[in-house]
Parts: structure tokens; C-alpha cells; sequence
């Protein structure tokens, strides 16, 4: 009877434990699903219905219509300004990978055992608030800012006359971003080139591969998971900036970002903004979801 | 021979790196060098050449009441925002890591899906929210938008420690009688603790930093960010404000920096505490901080 007690004993609080479990799993998980669910998911799904007009900030106008979306692929101002963004994000990456590469590769395989150093004092701007890094590009390029205050005071140009496109410009935008961007790129770059086996080099050395053949056939490949997610953490970001082309881009760097903003908060326009925004977050989460696929593939590939 | 660089690479690479980065420093040494800049009337923009040194900027700033009013508020938003982020973040850590369930993939892509929004989209979309549900405008409602863009960092550093904790110690504690609770808070929390306060800190460092949402959903609160953003447009306080923003530049690289130096201070010894590795493990004198944690990945 004793012996046969044992188990029964034992089970039941493995028993109640398993339910227990069950219960705080629940708790565990639902409580921050619930807090996005309830501040993340259902905010945008309103703005989704203020898209098709279900939802309208003026009262008594509320029927299911896709005027707004209608407008805005027939060829709306929008469309041109979403373009021009894509544009500019796409010139912004793009410069930032390649300039993140090579720093990227010395800090991994040059710099040695002052690697880890020559990193935090790379990627340290990006502890500085994003605001004052912004804040400082507009004190460098602005009209009186200090490259034209020194060109100013040099006599190269009269005060009258700033260098122009140094700010208010598209080009400022895309200067300004890659500074802000770059030791933020440079990081999954590192990752992937430190990970490189070091050895599958050495043997493409003992195979006869010169330094230029070796990059191309084995690091280049190796690292290209890493030059993808780079790219995809400054061109995502970069699509919806919003203060950035607000401060330096004048008319000429006006981005989606901005259309949204002023749609709410200069025309009152909720459901045009609503309609700019959702298609806005379609955008990046189908982009994200093709590089998560392709990321996934990247990574079956080489293993 | 070096099959990775030639010695004329290298050196073409070293002097590219320290281009790159004196290019990446010059803007923030501008507004340290011109916040002690001495102008005789406070222009739009620095003048150039200089007119002198003066520690009048920062005399002024302390003396602002708008200005370290907004410096108390974002404070406070960042403390409430990033408390509230740790706790949902260590829930979700517990059951991303130490539990079974189904749908988990989709639930921790979820959970880390506020990463990607564009900013200006999700604060249009928390307006919206607020304005159907007739919830007044305030500092609250800056502290929910900061929390859910908050999340995921507290998760991405929460869950990477949780997982290198041995299960069986919490097993140990179980076996001994400890209630769930009883074992968290004595075995897992304790362990977490310098996680723990890295999570808070960058999500602190997020919220204080955050200005497109707050914007949105501040109503008439004004934090820090868009006190900066206000003197940007109408730029009489403009010395000041570059005072003010080399103090909290200041103040964020050493929260940055000491979380990080702590963080794997502590890590290293609940190390050699726990899994007496202490042969194993590095001398605390080491000059290269991170190599320990990349040998062990």
C-alpha cells in the first residue's frame, strides 16, 4: 500500500503544476500581447478604417468609400513624393553600406586586438540623442552655419551668397542620414565578417587565390547576410523619416514622412493621412517580409 | 603573406577609418566647442571665427525653468515608459524562452515588429486612437507610445541572459518546495538583475530620445526633445540650447558606457559564481571586454 501511495503522491502536484503552467504561460505571453494589441495593432486598424471612410474627424460623413486610395494611385502629388522618398532612402543605404564595408572589414579582420576599442569608438555617436546629431548637421551646413560661416570668412563666398544645396536640399538629407546611419551599418557588417572562418581564407591562399580573388569568392559571399541586413536597417528606418527632412530638406527634401505629418496636422485631413499612412506600413512590411525570406535562404545556403 | 589585407590596404583602410570617424565626431565636437562660443547677441547659428570663451550658456540654462521643466518631464516619461517596458519585456522573455506554446514564431515576430514602424505612422495611429476613444492628451499617453516602441529592446536583451541562466537552478528551487513566484523572484530575478538594469537603461535612452510620437500624443506636454525642436525654429535660447544639449550628450555616453562596463562586470562574476568556471574565465583586468562573451555565443 505504501509503495503503491508513492506515485499517486508524486503525480499530483506534477499535475497541478502542469496546469499552473499553463495558466502563467498565458499570463506571461498575453499580458505584452494584449498591451500591443490593444496600443499597436488597434490604433493602426482605426487609421485603416479612417482610410476607407468608415471613421471621420468631421461627424456625419461616415460610409465605406476608397476615394482615398483611388486619388492616390491615380498619379496624386503623394505618389511622387513616396517615390522621391524610396529615392532617397535607396541613395542613403546604398552609400552608407559601401561606406560602412571597408570599416567594417578593418575592425574584423586588420585591426586585431584593438578591435573591440576601435568599435565602441565607431559606434558611440549612436548613444548620442538622433535630435542632437540632427541639431549639430544643421549648425555645419546651415546659411550661417560653419562651412559657410569659414567660406564667409575666408572669402570665398560673400554672406550673400551661401553655397547652395548645402542645406535645404535633398543633398543634405542624404549627407545628414549617412552620418546619422553609418556606425549604426557598420555593426551587423562586422558581425557577419567576424563570424568568417578565417582559415577558409588561408585556403583559398593555398589554392593559388590572389588577396582580390579570395574577397571575391569567399569573404564577399560569407559576409553578403550581413551587407543585406545592414541595408535593410537603414533603408526601412529611412522611408518614413520624418525630423530629418523636416530640418535640413526644405521643399526640395520633403519625404512621405512629412506628407503624413502634414496631412494631421496643417490640412486636417485624417482619412488622406490615414490612407498615406497605412500604405506607408504596407510597404515595409512587405519589404520586411521579403528579406526575412530572402535573409532565411542566404542562411540555408551557406550552411 | 596577410590573405586578408596587403600593407598598403591597411594602411589605406586605418586612414579611411579615422576619416570616417573624425567626420563622424566633428558635428558633435561643434556643438561642444560652440556652446562656450561667446557671441555678443545670440544669432540663429554659430558665428565664425570665435569671439571668445564663456561658460555664460550653461549659467543661463540652469536658470531656465521652461527648460529644466522639460528636462524633469522627459525624466519622468522615460522612468515610467521604460519600468513599464522591462515588465512586459521580462513576461515575455519568460515565456519566449522557459515555456512551450503554440504560436510562439508569431508572437515574438509580433512582439518585435514595433522595430520597423516608421515613428511619424505609429503616432498618427495612437492619435487617432486617443481621439475615438476620447482619452485626454498628457504625459500618460507619451509613456504608452514610449513603452510599446520600448518592448522589443527590453525583450532583445532580456531574453539572450534568461536563456544563458541554468533551467535546472530554477528546477532546484521548484524541487525545494518554492512556489513560482517564490522562485522567480529568489533564483531568476537575481540572476537577471544586471540585464535587468541594461534594459532599462536603453529603453530610457529610447524614451528620452524620442521626439516624432511624442509630438503627436503629447498634447500641451512639453519633454525635452521638443523643447529642442521649438528653440530650433524660433532660436533665441540658440547658445543655451547647445549647452544643455552638450550636458545631456554627456550624460547619455556615460549611462551608456557604465551599463555596459557593469553589465559585464557582474556577468563575469555570477560566472565564476555560478558555474565555476573560474579557471575558464577571463582575468577581470582584461584589456578586450567584449572577447569573453563572443567565445562563449
Amino acid at each position: 500500500m505504501a509503495v503503491d501511495a508513492r506515485p499517486v503522491a508524486r503525480s499530483a502536484p506534477f499535475l497541478r503544476g502542469r496546469r499552473r503552467s499553463t495558466a502563467t504561460t498565458a499570463g506571461l505571453i498575453g499580458t505584452p500581447i494584449v498591451w500591443l494589441v490593444v496600443f499597436f495593432l488597434v490604433p493602426v486598424g482605426i487609421a485603416a478604417l479612417y482610410s476607407v471612410g468608415v471613421f471621420s474627424f468631421f461627424p456625419g460623413e461616415q460610409r465605406f468609400t476608397l476615394t482615398y486610395w483611388k486619388d492616390f494611385v491615380d498619379g496624386s502629388v503623394y505618389l511622387d513624393v513616396f517615390w522621391r522618398s524610396v529615392k532617397i532612402s535607396l541613395l542613403t543605404s546604398v552609400i552608407a553600406v559601401l561606406l560602412a564595408y571597408p570599416l567594417a572589414y578593418y575592425l574584423a579582420l586588420v585591426a586585431g586586438s584593438r578591435k573591440y576599442v576601435l568599435l565602441l569608438i565607431l559606434i558611440s555617436p549612436f548613444f548620442v540623442s538622433y535630435f542632437l546629431r540632427l541639431f549639430a548637421m544643421k549648425v555645419l551646413l546651415g546659411d550661417q552655419g560653419v562651412v559657410n560661416s569659414f567660406a564667409y570668412w575666408t572669402g570665398i563666398r560673400d554672406p550673400e551668397h551661401p553655397i547652395p544645396q548645402l542645406i535645404y536640399s535633398q543633398f543634405a538629407v542624404v549627407t545628414t542620414l549617412i552620418v546619422i546611419y553609418v556606425p549604426f551599418v557598420a555593426l551587423p557588417i562586422f558581425a557577419a565578417l567576424e563570424n568568417l572562418d578565417r582559415r577558409l581564407l588561408e585556403a583559398a591562399s593555398d589554392l593559388g587565390a590572389s588577396r582580390w580573388q579570395a574577397f571575391r569568392k569567399v569573404t564577399l559571399p560569407l559576409s553578403l547576410p550581413g551587407v543585406l541586413a545592414a541595408f535593410v536597417f537603414v533603408f526601412i528606418p529611412t522611408l518614413g523619416e520624418y525630423f530629418t527632412p523636416l530640418l535640413v530638406g526644405g521643399t526640395s527634401g520633403h519625404m512621405f514622412g512629412n506628407s503624413i505629418a502634414d496631412a494631421f496636422l496643417s490640412s486636417q485631413d485624417w482619412q488622406t493621412g490615414s490612407m498615406l499612412s497605412v500604405f506607408l506600413l504596407a510597404t515595409v512590411a512587405i519589404l520586411m517580409a521579403v528579406f526575412a525570406r530572402f535573409l532565411s535562404m542566404q542562411r540555408l545556403e551557406t550552411e | 603573406m596577410d590573405i586578408a589585407i596587403s600593407t598598403t590596404g591597411r594602411h589605406l583602410l586605418k586612414a579611411l577609418f579615422a576619416v570616417l570617424c573624425l567626420l563622424l565626431y566633428a558635428p558633435l565636437a561643434l556643438i561642444v566647442v560652440f556652446s562656450f562660443n561667446d557671441a555678443d547677441i545670440p544669432t540663429e547659428l554659430p558665428e565664425f571665427p570665435f569671439k571668445g570663451l564663456t561658460l555664460n550658456a550653461y549659467r543661463e540654462f540652469i536658470a531656465n525653468p521652461e527648460l529644466t521643466a522639460a528636462l524633469v518631464t522627459s525624466a519622468k516619461v522615460a522612468a515610467a515608459a521604460s519600468a513599464a517596458a522591462v515588465v512586459l519585456g521580462l513576461l515575455a522573455s519568460m515565456a519566449l524562452v522557459r515555456r512551450r506554446f503554440f504560436g510562439k514564431a508569431l508572437a515574438s515576430a509580433f512582439l518585435l515588429s514595433p522595430l520597423v514602424i516608421p515613428y511619424v505612422v505609429f503616432g498618427i495611429a495612437l492619435l487617432i486612437l486617443f481621439h475615438e476613444i476620447s482619452f485626454p492628451l498628457s504625459m500618460w499617453t507619451i509613456v504608452i507610445g514610449h513603452t510599446v516602441i520600448a518592448l522589443p529592446f527590453t525583450i532583445l536583451i532580456l531574453s539572450p541572459r534568461l536563456a544563458r541562466i541554468d533551467v535546472r537552478l530554477e528546477e532546484a528551487a521548484h524541487d525545494l518546495g518554492a512556489s513560482g513566484f517564490r522562485t522567480f523572484r529568489s533564483i531568476t530575478l537575481p540572476l537577471m538583475t544586471p540585464a535587468v538594469v541594461s534594459a532599462f537603461l536603453v529603453a530610457y535612452v529610447v524614451s528620452f530620445d524620442e521626439v516624432v510620437i511624442a509630438q503627436f500624443v503629447a498634447g500641451n506636454t512639453v519633454t525635452f526633445p521638443i523643447y529642442l525642436f521649438s528653440q530650433l525654429r524660433f532660436p533665441t535660447n540658440f547658445p543655451q540650447v547647445l549647452a544643455v544639449a552638450v550636458v545631456v550628450m554627456a550624460a547619455s555616453l556615460l549611462v551608456v558606457l557604465a551599463a555596459e562596463i557593469g553589465r559585464r562586470i557582474v556577468e563575469r562574476r555570477l560566472h565564476i559564481e555560478l558555474e565555476g568556471r573560474a579557471d575558464e574565465a577571463p582575468p577581470p583586468t582584461s584589456a578586450e571586454p567584449a572577447a569573453p562573451q563572443a567565445e562563449r555565443v
